[in-house]
């Protein structure tokens, strides 16, 4: 039996450069860069809310 | 790439193609991971009927996605360095106490403020930049970073630009003022304490040599009670001295502070060194950890541990996790007489000095030998399940352990491996209790 616990979702938009930048999370020495969230959407509409 | 791993009991499998994680039983796990098993007609059927099924959704033995690294040269962060001076002579700090081996020193306001405007012009199309105050002790340079902020907006917004700040701090200079101007500016603080007093105290010294814990504990809770719901990371480093750091994330937890990171240390002291013999016991900690994560997640005291979050549904796109952190490209650390360098843990080595602020010039060949670093220049990841989520680990680790920017710390990745199969777990365990 296998079941599927987790599979990426479609991105439509990749390498735009503004997600957070990777060292200014928390680490400082040993980053993850698969456990950021991609805030390219929401900082967007926070710019856009903020004009 | 099939990744087949036991934990606690459960048997996972991580397609490193497609990013997907499956959870089985133990025969198929098994039988995945190559061994020989007897199955009956009836499981066999059931398996191989299961398998088919994800390699023809593209969820097991995916092809590795085609990705090319972010290639661009717009510049979005910069770590500042407005103090090489420290209240505090931490043992195990790469940063020489402070002092990065040369002078101690703070930056001034005209050199920040050129920073700013090195950044701006830098930025190309981005809006969103970020700027860390960090240090040393940035907060032993306050004023320094408050003019730097309030300038810094005020460019942005000429520019229709934003800027996101962070602030790096010891919390020793914290009060009532200092917390507001956090709260009210700074996207992220990272609050540096180690856990249990007797461990923060061990390491964390002031000039004087005596322990910081007491100094700080509760300027550094009441920062987190004021702070709401904005981000922040009570960040700590384990040594080779706790390796039962567990109980210092927990200890944390206990006291308030729910959003924590603990970092192994970066050292070559030879009492602090993470070394290869370490490893079982550090692997058996985090698993301890990951379960105590889980049963307060359950009861409703849940908190965050930076490492145990791992988003395989979302996350980064395929160019960032390949291009890894961007330092030496689109980050950069300026230095208080306004050099510049690849990041923070580069700070005043010569020979990655990669120009100053005042020059407005970013050395083309360094910058060239950082952009081109990425996932695929990193040989020994080829063969790695992880290297779609670490993206071959950090520059300045590899180099400062390996001697090359492109080789990754054994040590390093081995710790760095078992964290996301923890993570992996919790995300396991979280599905399953959602359904």
């Amino acid at each position: 039996m296998i079941k599927t616990i987790a599979k990426p979702a479609e991105k439509k938009v990749t390498g735009c450069g503004e997600c957070r930048s990777t060292c200014q999370s928390a680490c400082k020495t040993s980053c993850t860069v698969g456990n950021q969230s991609c805030e390219r959407v929401t900082r967007e509409q926070k710019i856009g809310e903020e004009k | 790439m099939r990744h087949v791993f036991t934990y606690c009991g459960h048997f996972y499998l991580y397609d490193t193609g497609s990013g997907s994680l499956h959870e089985c039983d133990e025969k198929t796990a098994r039988y995945l991971g190559g061994e020989e098993v007897e199955f009956t007609d009836e499981e066999l059927r059931e398996t191989l009927r299961d398998v088919e099924g994800l390699q023809k959704e593209g969820l097991l033995d995916a092809p590795e996605p085609a990705a090319a690294p972010i290639k661009s040269e717009e510049l979005k962060a910069l770590c500042l360095h407005v103090s090489h001076d420290c209240n505090l002579r931490c043992r195990y700090c790469f940063a020489d106490e402070g002092a990065y081996h040369s002078v101690r020193e703070v930056m001034r306001f005209e050199t920040a403020k050129a920073a700013i405007d090195f950044l701006l012009r830098e930025s190309g199309k981005r809006k969103v930049l970020e700027v860390d105050f960090f240090g040393g002790e940035p907060l032993m340079n306050s004023d320094v970073v408050k003019r730097t902020v309030a300038y810094a907006k005020e460019e942005a917004a000429k520019v229709g630009k934003k800027f996101l700040f962070t602030t790096t701090t010891n919390g020793l200079l914290l009060d009532d003022e200092t917390i507001d101007f956090f709260n009210r500016e700074m996207e992220n603080v990272v609050l540096s304490l180690d856990g249990r007093k007797e461990v923060h105290d061990a390491v964390r010294r002031t000039v004087n040599g005596k322990g910081s814990f007491d100094a700080v504990i509760e300027k550094a809770k009441k920062f987190v009670r004021a702070r709401g719901d904005k981000h922040y990371y009570v960040r700590g480093t384990f040594t080779a001295k706790n390796l039962d750091f567990s109980k210092d994330v927990l200890f944390l937890a206990d006291n308030g502070f729910d959003s924590i990171s603990l970092e192994p240390v970066v050292t070559d002291l030879p009492d602090l060194a993470i070394r290869e013999e370490h490893l079982p016991a550090i692997e058996r900690e985090y698993e301890t950890l990951a379960e105590e994560y889980l049963r307060r997640e359950r009861e409703g005291k849940g908190f965050l541990f930076f490492h145990f979050q791992i988003d395989l549904e979302g996350g980064p796109c395929l160019s960032k996790r390949v291009s890894a952190c961007g330092a030496g490209n689109e980050y950069l650390s300026v230095v208080p007489n306004g050099d510049l360098y690849p990041c923070h843990q580069f700070a005043g080595e010569k020979d990655f000095r990669m120009g100053n602020v005042f020059e407005g010039k970013i050395d083309p060949a360094l910058r060239k030998k950082f952009r081109d670093s990425c996932l695929f220049t990193r040989k020994k990841c080829s063969e790695c399940f992880a290297k779609f989520i670490c993206s071959g680990g950090c520059s300045a680790n590899n180099y400062h352990y390996c001697g090359d920017i492109d080789e990754p710390y054994p040590i390093t990745c081995a710790m760095m491996k078992k964290r996301i199969e923890c993570a992996m777990h919790i995300l396991a365990e979280r599905k399953t209790r959602e359904n």
